[in-house]
């Protein structure tokens, strides 16, 4: 017996010789919706659009309706267009209208190079990995070095914090908005920001972005903050922050290929968030159980598990936490700031003396360390 | 002008719970110019992609990729969140490879789903159970606040719930 379905339909005519005119419809176990929208020939920009629903999962969503009017203007060819669907009808809207909608705007690409009204179909857009991103953080880095180096004879550099007796505290997992596209938060700002609330240091995780040791260092010595390096890497099994690994990987790795390169060079890797779940059930309605999930071959190729995240559940933290106490593995602690309001919201707090990326990595190993929420959100 | 479609598709995905522990999901997307059919198989708890298996009946493409050992690589990978962005990286960028890839990531969408229609299920009828059946929805996962319009701050679900 089925436990669901789903039926999308889309049609598309060609309303006159300017504009194609897609209608969607969309008929789950759960949802019913139905999306009209037209689109420019040859320029395939959203022109006009409408939706309605025959089926919600609760009486507050048509509230979405109004909100697909966001998509206006939208090109079906500009780099990221599925990506922006979805930050702004899939969030201010509704996340399946804007599934019908994407269905529709596929397909009247089609549609438009079928007919002949484009020669070409739109490229394949690029990733946050792609060459976009690498360019963006390479000029990111530049502008961070020149910034420095002109500053740096203007400015006294302030020492870097004493340790106190209570260790030092370092927010482990922090993004960029120089090398994170889905950051908000400029580097100068965490940077400041840590400082204000009284974090002993940063380290930053972009994603699959390896920062030039020079650029870092110099920045330390400019804020007279400690600021580590890390890279938040995507292999086959999620997430895992990445230390004391200087290749650049791009794409996504399969797990056990990342670890032997990092056992290679002595790095350490954390499994990033290794329970975030979903929005609208538990990992416990599936039966998961810490022991269960202690069987995962991830957790043999990792050396400690986050068991503090700010982007999860407290649930969702705790079973990380129950996972990593039974695998005997050492848990951290980072806010996963993309803003800079995030950071320091969860932190490590080390108890050795860290001035630098070697001290770092010997006090990684060691495992004189634990989770900690500092920053009240 | 008779409005003739000049294309159309059609999109199905079901799941079916197998045993205990194994689902099966599959999309089959019939357009102008396409015929393929993606079935994946996912053990529970670890909602993990045991099998995988595709079939490409027609296409408009010149030359059709071999698919099934790019499929494979498929297999070991976990249902959840970011699993697009996994599947795209290890899967070609061909025009049938994307296709395969939005097929997928439809398969993975219907499991989820699934396991939401169960939860909504329990859903009350009357207007002051639904608020408190969505607040603690929210409450116990936050990343849902703000999500979309209907459990926006000023939809009134959301009434007395604190911004995370």
């Amino acid at each position: 017996m089925l436990t669901f379905s789903r039926n999308k339909i889309v049609s598309i005519h060609r309303k006159d010789a300017h504009i194609l005119r897609a209608r969607g419809i969309l008929e789950d176990d759960i949802y019913g919706m139905e999306v009209d929208v037209e689109i420019t020939l040859p320029d395939l920009e959203i022109v006009w659009i409408d939706g309605k629903w025959t089926r919600m999962e609760n009486r507050e969503c048509p509230r979405a309706i109004p909100f697909l009017q966001e998509a206006l203007g939208f090109r079906l060819a500009e780099e990221g267009f599925t990506q922006k669907v979805q930050k702004t009808v899939g969030r201010k809207s509704c996340r399946h209208f804007a599934n019908i909608l994407l269905e529709c705007c596929e397909a009247v690409i089609e549609a438009a190079a079928l007919t002949g009204a484009i020669t070409a179909k739109p490229g394949e857009e690029k990733t946050q990995t792609g060459e976009i991103a690498e360019e963006k953080a390479q000029t990111a880095e530049v502008a961070v070095k020149k910034g420095v180096s002109r500053d740096r004879k203007e400015t006294t550099a302030e020492p870097l914090r004493k340790v106190t007796s209570g260790g030092m505290v370092i927010d482990l997992h922090v993004h960029s908005a120089e090398a994170s596209p889905c950051s908000s938060a400029p580097l100068v700002d965490l940077i400041a920001e840590a400082k204000r609330i009284g974090l002993d240091g940063l380290c930053l995780t972009d994603h699959n972005h390896v920062w030039r040791r020079e650029t870092i260092d110099a920045l330390q010595d400019k804020y007279g903050f400690l600021i580590l390096r890390g890279n938040e890497i995507t292999t086959d099994q999620g997430d895992m922050l990445v230390f004391g690994f200087e290749e650049d990987i791009k794409g996504i790795v399969p797990l056990d290929e990342l670890r032997k390169k990092v056992l290679q060079v002595n790095g350490f890797i954390i499994a990033a968030h290794p329970f975030r779940g979903f929005l609208t059930f538990g990992i416990g309605q599936l039966g998961l159980t810490p022991e269960k999930a202690m069987a995962r071959p991830l957790f043999q190729h990792v050396d400690g598990i986050e068991v503090l995240n700010s982007k999860v559940s407290e649930k969702e933290d705790l079973f990380s936490s129950q996972v990593a106490l039974g695998l005997g593995l050492p848990g951290t602690g980072g806010s996963d700031a993309h803003e800079v309001e995030e950071i320091g919201i969860y932190a490590t707090r080390f108890f050795d003396v860290i001035t630098c990326e070697e001290d770092f990595l010997k006090a990684l190993r060691q495992k004189n360390y634990e989770p900690t929420a500092f920053r009240r959100r | 002008m008779v409005d003739i479609l000049c294309f159309s598709r059609n999109n199905a995905t079901t799941v079916e719970q197998m045993d205990k522990d194994t689902l099966v999901s599959s999309c089959r997307l019939q357009d102008t110019l396409m015929d393929l059919l993606v079935v994946i198989q996912v053990k529970t708890p670890d909602l993990e992609i045991t099998d995988i298996q595709a079939k490409i009946s027609r296409s408009s493409e010149a030359e059709v990729p071999d698919i099934q050992t790019t499929l494979k690589k498929v297999i070991g990978v976990r249902v959840g969140p970011g699993i697009k962005k996994i599947v795209k990286g290890l899967i070609g960028k061909s025009a049938t490879e994307r296709k395969l890839v939005f097929m997928i990531g439809e398969c993975c969408n219907g499991i989820i789903l699934s396991f939401t229609k169960q939860v909504l299920n329990t859903a009350p009828d009357d207007w002051e159970g639904e608020k408190n059946f969505f607040a603690n929805m929210v409450k116990n996962s936050p990343r849902l606040y703000n999500s979309c319009a209907a459990l926006s701050s000023v939809s009134p679900l959301m009434e007395g719930i604190e911004p995370p």
